[in-house]
């Protein structure tokens, strides 16, 4: 990292600084110092890389609506006919996070019932991981979707280690869904850890910053007492404080953010907090997981269901329902609430290998691209939801972009 | 079916048939073997002997094996003597063989009602001799078609 970004003034911040000590002459000597300053400024912040932060890099926008089911993801075996459908749908803004432990309740559910082969409709993140998961338990497979995995909503995700977001609503999913929301998380980040060190970083982690000139605290939830309505009245979640939290329960194995101390904040803004974050690259992770699906024996067939009957037709007679917010149509399932959501994404910056929020946007720097995320002041968890318009707006994009560009231009990342 | 698996299959078919008189017919898991009382001191047994490992909900984790689903798709068309006597063995595994023959059905019982199996009006006997007499299975096989 040294080579790339000590930059030449710092270089010369540095040796004045050790001046003091040694005077000018120890220029000679100073790689036997440089360990006290490798990998920081001279200021003692530690060296970032800069983002270009530019509307003419902007290579894509897109958007998609996440399968939001107040109650949590369906998980149930329904019995339609000679078939036993199993339900794996409604993952909320957590399908990426949460598809391994979801599959993994899936597939055992098959497992109770003996079929030898299944099907596995959809090809999202869920589909294809229960698929996976399937043929690791010794099922045949065969996934019938009318899109494979790079069509799907679940490639206009952000991508990122979110388990609970907008998962479910406290009140509706009850007492016991915390239970089994751990189990889904916990086997998934054991999951996602097998594929670290991988070529191509199909999962990774970087530092994340939260960037803010007021100090920065950890976002509670309190309920507004002025709001009277709620879910149980409306049919909608009405604020903030209805969306059920339960990451506090993996706090033991999840890396935790702390505050940089001034001095060792490498953002011009007064205070900075941070934490490294597994995200996942969509380009490399998919093609592993349909590269292992087909080295395992399994079978793609184009198809469009029109109707739950339509399962019945299938040969294989245990049928994995993964069709995530289409299933609202497919099976009536009304309990689902879209919640809208959009992604814009500058060229890859590699050697930028880091994400940050500032002024309400977010961005993430992945294999695939420079991800932004704008959002209004304050916006929390009701930000989309009810929204099921699923068209890209790409002025909200540059905004966001704009938001953020000031971060960089400082003098001090040209360096 | 791989020939292995089908010498293995008629085994055990063979093993129940001879251990049963045409007057006994064999009983499988799907028609009620266990009570629903025996069922109930199970699960208790069960969070304090087998959760720490096996989850308090039957989950598993990524290192121990569910105990649900998983554990139907490894034992089916076994006696219930084979399941009890593993269990017996095996179980817990920082204290192999240190639960009663009782304790042990109490246990089984409540998995195979976790596992959705009905109750009887019978105890899911202790006696391997028994047990033998009793084969686990599930009600319906989903197959696929030909
Ligand atoms: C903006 C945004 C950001 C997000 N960020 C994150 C994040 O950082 N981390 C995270 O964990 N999650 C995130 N999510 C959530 C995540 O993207 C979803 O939970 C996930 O994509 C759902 O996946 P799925 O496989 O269930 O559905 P989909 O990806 O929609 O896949 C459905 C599949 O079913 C098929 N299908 C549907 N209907 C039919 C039919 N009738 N006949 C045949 N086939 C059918 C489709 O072709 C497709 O193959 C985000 C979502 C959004 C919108």
């Amino acid at each position: 990292m040294i080579g790339v970004g000590f930059g030449r003034r710092d270089m010369l911040k540095a040796s004045a600084a050790l001046g003091g000590l040694a005077g000018l002459s120890a220029c000679a000597t100073v790689p036997a110092a440089r360990p006290t300053v490798f990998g920081r400024r001279a200021s003692g912040k530690p060296y970032l890389p800069p983002m270009r932060m530019n509307v003419d890099e902007i290579v894509d926008v897109k958007c998609c609506i996440r399968p939001f089911r107040p109650q949590g993801p369906r998980l149930d075996a329904e019995p339609l006919g000679d078939t036993l459908v199993i339900h794996n749908y409604g993952h909320g803004g957590s399908g990426w996070s949460l598809s391994w432990g979801s599959a993994e309740i899936a597939v055992t559910k098959a497992l109770s019932v003996l079929p030898r082969e299944v099907a596995v409709v959809g090809c999202g993140i869920i589909g294809l991981t229960t698929a996976v998961a399937a043929q690791r338990a010794g099922l045949k497979v065969t996934i019938y979707a009318r899109e494979l995995f790079n069509r799907t909503r679940s490639v206009r995700a952000n991508g990122s280690w979110t388990p609970d977001s907008r998962i479910a609503l406290t009140d509706p999913a009850g007492p016991g869904f915390g239970d089994v929301w751990e189990q889904m998380a916990r086997i998934s980040w054991k999951a996602f850890r097998s594929y670290l060190g991988l070529p191509g970083a199909p999962v990774d982690f970087s530092d994340q910053y939260s960037l803010s000139n007021e100090p920065i605290v950890r976002r509670e939830h309190p309920s507004d007492a002025t709001i009277a309505d709620s879910y149980a009245t409306k049919g909608l979640p009405q604020q903030e404080s209805e969306f059920g939290h339960y990451a506090d329960r993996i706090k033991d194995i999840i890396p935790q953010a702390r505050n940089l101390e001034e001095g060792e904040n490498p953002f011009p803004t007064k205070f900075a907090r941070t934490a490294s974050q597994m995200h996942f690259n969509f380009g490399s992770y998919g093609h592993l997981l349909m590269q292992e699906f087909y080295a395992g024996g399994g079978h793609y067939e184009m198809r469009d269901f029109h109707s739950p009957a339509d399962f019945k037709t299938l040969r294989e007679k245990v049928v994995i329902n993964c069709t995530g917010y289409a299933a609202r149509e497919l099976v009536r399932d009304n309990t689902i609430i879209p919640v809208r959501g959009q992604t814009g994404w500058l060229i890859p910056q590699p050697e930028a290998h880091y994400g940050f929020r500032y002024n309400d946007v977010s961005v993430l720097s992945k294999s695939d691209g420079v991800m932004i995320m704008n959002f209004p002041p304050n916006a929390g968890e009701m930000y989309g939801v009810n929204d099921s318009t699923e068209i890209p707006d790409r002025s909200d994009i540059e905004e966001g972009i704009r938001k953020v560009a000031p971060l960089f231009a400082d003098p001090m990342w040209r360096a | 079916m791989t020939i292995a698996r089908f010498l293995i299959a008629a085994g055990c078919a063979g093993g129940i048939a001879a251990s049963l008189s045409a007057a006994d017919p064999v009983k499988t898991s799907a028609q009620g073997i266990y009570t629903d009382a025996q069922a109930a001191e199970g699960a208790e047994l069960y969070q304090a002997s087998c959760a720490a490992c096996h989850g308090a909900a039957l989950g598993g984790s990524m290192e121990t094996p569910p105990l649900n689903g998983k554990w139907v798709a490894n034992w089916s068309g076994k006696p219930m003597s084979q399941v009890v006597d593993y269990i017996s063995h095996a179980m817990p595994l920082y204290a192999p063989g240190s639960l009663s023959p009782e304790d042990n059905a109490k246990i089984v019982a409540y998995l195979l009602k976790a596992n959705g199996m009905p109750a009887g009006a019978a105890m899911l006997p202790s006696d391997p001799a028994a047990l033998a007499k009793l084969r686990f299975d599930v009600a319906r096989r989903y197959e696929p078609k030909p």
